[in-house]
């Protein structure tokens, strides 16, 4: 999960990172009580960081100025997105400017510091400008004046860059964060140093640890659930690929090992869901035959969705009710069809590839296999080539109409 | 790795992650399990073993306790592994899921210190077929044979062993090295293991998208390992999404290929590193029969 910058600003400010005076804009007539001195920079506060040429960054002279812009910004979509907050700050003009930042590199299974002597545009061609050190060991300041070091700074500069470097570090491994980067960090003549902006992005494992930010993730988590019910995927582990082949699986190898031999023989993968946890965000934790139920009902509301193909290997929580879940499934699409439903009935009904390898499931299986279903709704399979070429078969076939 | 069926093995923590059906497998499988660490529940008995507060308690109890089974909440992985290190307990399966990264970066850092084997997070373990097991991989897919499995993945991991031995190809030893970004012991420390293992005649590598500990793998077999290698890497028609992204994501920063983590990176290393690639489960047992003299 990533802050959005004045939630950012608020904890390098407690941390001791400088930054310009600032403050939060819920309501365009907030601007009235302004507590800090014209010029500001009003800034619309989105997820994205790439919001200055689409007009969420506005500098203003004066109160009438400020407000008009501020209702035009609360009114302003960037990349979809329609702010909540705006950020009244005071406008700096700095005369040079750096790149650092702090990131867990997954690859070295190490904390690695980063910086640049020139903002970081994430341009390709300029990688090469970026210094880098790895926390090998227990974290020390000397790692942040070497960096510094690396950099090429010198005497007070380089003590003050690695001063900030240092409170960045602590700011990682005190709120379990991916990365901490300042983007840029202004340097004053003067040799004040400024973070005018920078991303925090929060490791989803750990948000529940830390109370302040379970709180604002559960706050986002709540208006994306609200918005979109029942058919999200979001906070799912899944792969939405668009095509006509819809696949439960548990575990995310044998979910895209499946998904590989559906493309291998012919056929075209839709959503993906991998039902093995609920993830660490999902503010609503579910059981796995929850998870299998609502998984089905997400790949039915899908469109052209013409096949569901269920892959579980070995074992599955709940493995008695999993029979249940697919016979009311089944159930339901068949009161659904008798309906006769015009409205839409260019949509079809997802017929069902059902395989599950492992004695445990031999239960299961013999319960499946009494099921009435007339048009190939229901087909179990052992094999799982077979089961894919099957599905592949099906997903050529016309479709079950509504 | 020590991995003798006559040294005593401990659980930590009862978790969704371990279940009785786990437990009762590893005992019939042989496996030495000698007691529970569950703090506030000791004196009682879990899966017919005794429960004890700390681990300390356990090796002063039992002798040769060399193996530990993680299986705490994520959050208490950290101090569960390092409870079990003050122990000087030298081995550990790490099988719970959804460690916080930072929590097993602190743990490396001590483990190295220390020369700890910590296998996972979120692994299913080892087994040897016939012989012994170490965590959560069914038994039903397995026949004792002499085909090395070394995974990220779990039940990807049960279907491959299923079509070995539906063809025919027991297996030495399976182990499931976790599928987390941030992971404890290798493919490579694996497959220097399975390589010195007189048990083994060859190696099925199945590795899947995330970081870039297959292309090191890769080139790993070409320069030090013997014995004939597989290799089946899944997500080659996977678009990239969050459950990819989740790892290597700073690959734009730290200058490394805008292609890092995926699949076809994989594959084109294997390649280069002159090992067959199969292009699906039951295609393993086929390519293994052609290279196995």
């Amino acid at each position: 999960m990533d802050l959005l910058e004045y939630q950012m600003k608020e904890w390098f400010h407690q941390i001791g990172i400088p930054v310009l005076p600032s403050q939060r804009i819920d309501h365009p007539t907030d601007l009235k009580q302004l507590k800090i001195s014209y010029p500001i920079v009003l800034k619309s506060q989105v997820s994205r960081t790439d919001r200055e040429k689409v007009g969420g960054v506005k500098i203003v002279e004066t109160t009438i100025d400020a407000i008009a812009a501020a209702q035009n910004m609360f009114n302003l979509p960037i990349w979809g997105e329609l702010p909540e907050v705006l950020l009244a700050e005071s406008k700096y003009n700095s005369q040079a400017e750096l790149y650092l930042a702090v990131v867990l590199d997954t690859a070295l299974c190490r904390p690695v510091l980063l910086g640049g002597k020139e903002p970081n545009n994430y341009d390709d061609s300029k990688r090469e400008n970026m210094s880098y050190v790895v926390v090998e060991k227990e974290f020390s300041p000397f790692y942040a004046r070497r960096l510094g070091w690396k950099m090429g700074l010198k005497g007070t500069l380089m003590q003050s860059i690695g001063d900030i470097v240092e409170k960045m570090y602590h700011l990682f491994i005190q709120k379990d964060l991916d990365f901490v980067e300042i983007n840029p960090l202004a340097i004053h003549n003067s040799g004040q140093v400024m973070a005018l902006n920078g991303r925090v992005r929060i490791n989803e494992r750990a948000i529940n640890r830390h109370p302040e930010i379970a709180n604002l993730a559960h706050k986002v988590a709540n208006r994306d659930y609200k918005n979109q019910i029942n058919t999200t995927f979001d906070n799912w582990d899944s792969l939405d690929m668009l095509g006509k082949i819809g696949i439960l699986g548990y575990g995310t190898g044998s979910l895209l090992a499946t998904l590989d031999l559906i493309v291998d023989f012919g056929g075209t993968p839709g959503v993906c869901l991998n039902l093995r946890h609920s993830l660490a965000t999902d503010i609503h934790p579910s059981s796995f035959c929850e998870r299998l139920e609502r998984g089905l009902h997400i790949l039915t509301t899908q469109k052209n969705m013409q096949v569901i193909l269920i892959n579980f290997v070995g074992s599955v929580p709940q493995i008695g009710q999993i029979p249940e879940a697919i016979a009311k499934f089944i159930q339901f699409q068949r009161s659904e069809s008798n309906k006769g439903s015009k409205t839409k009935h260019d949509t079809c009904f997802p017929r069902l590839i059902v395989r599950l390898l492992g004695a445990e499931f031999n239960i299961a299986k013999k319960y499946l296999a009494t099921i009435k279903a007339p048009n190939e709704a229901l087909t179990l399979v052992d094999d799982l080539d077979e089961a894919v070429a099957e599905t592949v078969r099906l997903a050529k076939l016309p479709i079950l109409k509504k | 790795m020590n991995l003798t069926p006559d040294s005593n093995v401990l659980i930590q923590g009862l978790s969704e992650f371990i279940s009785a059906t786990h437990v009762a497998q590893m005992k019939g499988y042989g496996t030495n399990l000698v007691a529970v660490v569950h703090p506030g529940w000791v004196g009682q008995q879990m899966y017919d073993l005794p429960v004890f507060d700390l681990v300390e308690e356990v090796v002063t109890k039992f002798d040769r306790v060399e193996t530990t089974l993680i299986s705490v909440h994520p959050d208490q992985v950290l101090d569960a592994a390092l409870e079990a290190i003050a122990a000087n307990i030298r081995q550990m399966i790490i099988i719970s899921a959804g460690v916080p990264p930072l929590d097993m970066v602190r743990l490396f850092r001590e483990a190295e210190n220390r020369e700890v084997l910590i296998v996972g997070p979120n692994s299913s373990g080892i087994i040897i077929p016939g012989k012994m097991l170490l965590g959560t991989q069914p038994q039903e897919f397995y026949t004792p044979g002499n085909v090395g499995i070394v995974s990220r993945s779990s039940t990807l991991t049960y279907e491959v062993a299923w079509e070995l031995t539906k063809a025919g190809l027991g297996q030495s030893i399976s182990v499931g090295i976790g599928s987390d970004a941030v992971a404890g012991s290798s493919f490579i420390q694996w497959l220097q293991i399975l390589d010195e293992d007189e048990g083994t005649a060859a190696i099925v590598l199945v590795g899947q998208p995330g970081g870039e500990s297959e292309e090191a793998a890769a080139q790993y077999i070409a320069e030090a390992i013997d014995k004939p290698v597989v290799a089946y890497i899944t997500g080659k028609y996977a678009s990239a999404s969050k459950s990819v992204d989740g790892m290597g994501n700073f690959s734009t920063i730290v200058g490394r290929a805008a292609n890092f983590g995926t699949a076809q990176r994989k594959l084109a290393a294997f390649h280069a590193a002159g090992v067959p690639v199969a292009e699906r489960p039951s295609q393993i047992p086929e390519l293994l029969k052609k290279i196995i003299h």
